[in-house]
């Protein structure tokens, strides 16, 4: 056809098998790096960090791997007066790390190390008239933060805190012409945003109100001629895409609408031989974040070394099983 | 995070490297632990504001030093003249814009800087507006900038024209511009709220601007009518579609009615009531699969023997008080069944109404797609937005050029087969319920199709015998058990292994299975629930290959006399 994608080249020598042991050493080794510059540059996330190390270690069958009791004193410390998680300690709470936290100590079976009654309030206090949520008491507004609050709630069998009619109007007010969703009414479809809003509208038990159809095509026009996903048009593909577009697929019951074999060909060959983990994309550095959707992503493609990982909260299928959430899920 | 490629470098590099890694590390942690240990203090100074504006400058996603500041300058409100405070805001927008230089992208940086823009005593939307422009020349895929551009337009009042002329600029001197396209997709209905058919300045524009070269031009020109058509025709017909009882059927054997409804409703919160011959009658609405809490078609059983008695004739009115709506049915003398159901014209059903300005706007871009389509054969861009113009303008007179263009699409972009096999499915069970408007509409045939899934099922409430043979699909999903009448079903020749859907059909006798792949004796499990099911044909799937399946089967389903394995 003659026209430029933008797209990556795989190279020949790019790893092609799954290198699992080495990831579980990369993850086990990265939080004690403690004096490293990007370690400490990355400590207003955190919390997110650990989750996502703790999660991916979990679908690897190595969470015993990692200290449970540092974890959760962490955790402990960074609980608020106000009832919110901060990402560390010294950090301001914020409802990003507030799930972060319970999405970890949800793992450990170990919610209750945490004020929840003052974290639900924190949560439901985040819900402005229209329905949106904040991220925090300085007001930004997103969709994220919409997926946050009832993820959260949902973890803690807390739904009823919040207004969730108003809280799902708020969210299809942000459905696009394309079908997609974006941070706010009005903003440009996002992939990350269409995992938070078709996340949250699982959770809702109202995703009847997506165009199944019409997504499921925006969704699977990210996947390009290299087999990797990008996160919109126009965009280089990156490994974490194969979560938030994959997830998204999966919950609108569209997952077969993209190459199979070539997206996990495209994950494998972001794979760093050497350090182990995940890279966004081939021959880049890595880091825990790429790894967890990187493993995540081929879980949901059927890996069977990997544990079997919920689309809607991505966190292994048997922690939401021994919770007794079941999110749905289009067929 | 993103986009750090990985360098090889010699032991001595490292090294170096690493020192200075140490020496950034030592400086950046000094200059957190100070502004900590401040902030414990409940210190709110200057100092505070140089020692966050360091790290910030090279580190604005810690969310944590915005908050800070904006709790310095807050305070410094409270002791400021408004001169001074305007001032002090306008060095903060200074600051903001340096870090919206380096790092273009953060959300903390364009969170505080719409914060700011708030609490400035006399803001500067047009130097904001300004900003935008010079940010969105830059990179105007940066949907934060977009974002902050929507606040300030709203806050300040730009005319929609004014941002529809912005979005022309940007598009014609662009090749990456969908957030553009998505832009103008927001923009238009507030221009045309009223008319359903907006006109679409951009059409005549496309054509005006020069082509670098024929095929990228045609290539763009392609992607942007298929942007156009999806906005002009796929959403908006969803949201037009009219709320209403789309069909409502009562069996007197049954005892029971079932209602379809024009989309997805969860009857115990829709205010569903159901009157007979003039009574409220006390029912329980259940959705005609568990898995479905909200579903287009919901049964109930009514009272024993108030329609059973073959002599009378019963009056039904089924309210859906929601929504201010009722359809009513009659139950005539010497009828066992009845049916009430909109001669649904095919434009309700499946797309918009189209008036006679749209028609012909597109039909003029279907033609000039079909000119591009003639240089560049194998365009999947204008392929599709064929297929979809041809939808809208003539689903049945267009059918074999459609299933000609899927197969090309298809063969030109096959990481996506499996999307244009749904979508092509989708068509044709759409053109087959079209034909139905028009003849029998009992018995539905979707024989040698090619179909890879089933959709539309909540519009075959009625229907009795349906041919599913020779197509592709991998199951009967829980959206069949809609066919609430269903007495025969043929489908032979697929790759069936799950029959979730064949769930308390009350009426299915016949079932035809032949060659598919139902390969455990737990896939028929559902058929018990099935109580006036009397022949099953199971030929040539791997079940039959089980040990004693004649006799598992025989104690499966006694009632069914008539097994063929």
């Amino acid at each position: 056809m003659g026209t430029q994608v933008k797209d990556v080249v795989i190279k020949s020598d790019a790893p092609s098998a799954l290198l699992l042991d080495k990831h579980a050493d990369y993850i086990a080794a990265y939080g004690s790096k403690k004096d490293d510059y990007e370690y400490t540059l990355s400590e207003y996330l955190r919390m997110s960090g650990i989750y996502w190390g703790l999660t991916v270690m979990d679908l690897m069958g190595q969470l015993t791997r990692m200290n449970q009791q540092e974890i959760s004193d962490f955790i402990k410390s960074c609980q608020h007066d106000c009832g919110g998680i901060s990402a560390s300690i010294g950090h301001d709470p914020h409802v990003l790390y507030t799930l972060s936290a319970v999405q970890i100590l949800s793992l450990y079976d170990n919610v209750n190390v945490l004020d929840v009654d003052k974290m639900v309030e924190y949560v439901r206090g985040l819900q402005q008239e229209d329905g949106s949520f904040a991220g925090d008491k300085w007001g930004e507004i997103d969709t994220r933060f919409s997926f946050c609050a009832v993820a959260t709630l949902a973890l803690l069998g807390r739904l009823d805190a919040i207004n969730m009619d108003k809280a799902v109007e708020f969210v299809l007010s942000c459905m696009n012409f394309d079908g997609g969703f974006g941070c706010r009414p009005g903003s440009e479809s996002h992939a990350g945003q269409i995992y938070c809003c078709t996340g949250f509208l699982s959770i809702a038990g109202q995703l009847h109100q997506v165009n199944a159809d019409l997504l499921g095509w925006w969704l699977c026009e990210r996947q390009l001629p290299s087999g990797g996903l990008n996160g919109r048009p126009e965009k280089l593909p990156d490994v974490c895409y194969s979560w938030w577009v994959l997830a998204s697929l999966k919950i609108i019951g569209r997952i077969h609408w993209i190459d199979k074999s070539k997206l996990r060909s495209f994950i494998l060959a972001c794979q760093d031989e050497e350090t182990g983990g995940f890279a966004d994309r081939p021959g880049d550095m890595v880091d825990p974040f790429h790894t967890l959707f990187g493993v995540a992503g081929l879980s949901l493609l059927g890996e069977g070394q990997i544990k079997d990982v919920n689309p809607v909260l991505c966190m292994p299928e048997d922690v939401l099983e021994r919770l007794g959430l079941h999110p749905d899920l289009l067929s | 995070m993103h986009g750090r490629v990985k360098l090889k470098s010699t032991a001595q590099q490292e090294e170096e490297k690493r020192k200075e890694r140490e020496k950034k590390l030592k400086i950046y942690v000094a200059g957190r632990d100070a502004i900590f240990t401040k902030r414990l203090e409940g210190v709110l100074d200057d100092e505070a504001l140089q020692l966050t504006q360091q790290l910030l400058s090279s580190n604005p996603d810690f969310a944590t030093l915005w908050n800070y500041r904006r709790e310095i300058l807050l305070h410094l409100e409270t002791v400021r003249e408004e001169d001074d405070v305007q001032k002090m805001y306008e060095a903060e927008l200074l600051f903001l814009e340096s870090c919206l230089k380096v790092n273009p992208k953060s959300y903390g940086s364009w969170h505080h800087r719409g914060w700011v823009s708030a609490r400035l005593p006399r803001p500067d939307w047009a130097r904001e507006l300004g900003l935008c422009d010079r940010c969105l020349s830059l990179d105007d895929r940066n949907f934060h900038c977009w974002d902050y551009r929507r606040m300030v337009v709203k806050m300040s009042g730009v005319p929609v024209d004014q941002e529809l002329q912005f979005t022309d600029r940007l598009i014609g001197s662009n090749f990456s511009n969908y957030s553009s396209w998505h832009y103008r997709s927001t923009l238009l209905p507030l221009l045309h709220p009223e008319s359903p058919d907006p006109p679409s300045p951009c059409h005549q524009h496309s054509h005006s601007s020069p082509p670098p070269s024929p095929q990228t031009h045609s290539h763009r020109v392609c992607e942007e009518q298929l942007l156009k058509a999806v906005s002009s025709v796929s959403l908006p017909f969803s949201a037009e579609r009219e709320e209403m009882i789309s069909c409502v059927f009562v069996s007197r054997e049954e005892e029971r009615v079932a209602v379809a409804f024009s989309r997805p409703v969860n009857a115990s919160s829709s205010g569903l009531m159901l009157v007979l011959d003039g009574q409220p009658q006390r029912v329980e609405w259940r959705s005609v699969h568990p898995h479905f809490r909200h579903s287009p078609v919901w049964i109930c059983a009514l009272p024993p023997g108030t329609i059973s008695d073959i002599i009378n004739e019963h009056n039904l009115t089924v309210h859906w008080t929601e929504k201010h709506t009722h359809r009513d049915c009659a139950l005539y003398t010497g009828r066992s069944e009845s049916w009430c159901r909109d001669s649904a014209t095919d434009q309700e059903l499946f797309r918009s109404e189209l008036s006679v300005e749209k028609t012909s706007v597109l039909q003029s871009e279907l033609q000039s797609c079909n000119q591009l389509l003639e240089l560049e054969p194998q365009n999947k861009w204008c392929l599709l937005t064929i297929v979809l113009l041809m939808r809208a303008l003539d689903p049945l007179g267009y059918e074999r050029e459609t299933l000609s263009h899927f197969q090309t699409l298809k063969e030109v972009d096959s990481m996506r087969s499996a999307y244009y096999g749904d979508l092509c499915s989708k068509f044709m069970i759409e053109n087959t319920i079209l034909k139905m408007e028009y003849a029998e509409v009992r018995v539905f045939s979707l024989s040698d199709k090619n179909l890879t899934m089933l959709c539309h099922l909540d519009q075959l409430l009625l229907v009795t015998h349906i041919n599913l043979s020779c197509n592709q699909l991998l199951r009967l999903p829980p959206q069949f058990a809609m066919l609430q009448c269903l007495e025969v079903l043929e489908a032979d020749d697929n790759a069936i292994e799950n029959l979730d859907g064949l769930y308390y059909l009350p009426k299915l006798q016949e079932v035809s299975l032949k060659n598919n792949q139902i390969s455990k004796l737990s896939d028929l499990q559902l058929l018990t629930s099935c109580p006036k099911l009397t022949c099953l044909d199971l030929r040539g799937n791997p079940v039959t290959q089980i040990a004693n399946i004649q006799s598992e089967l025989t104690e499966l389903l006694p009632s069914v006399t008539d097994l063929l394995i």
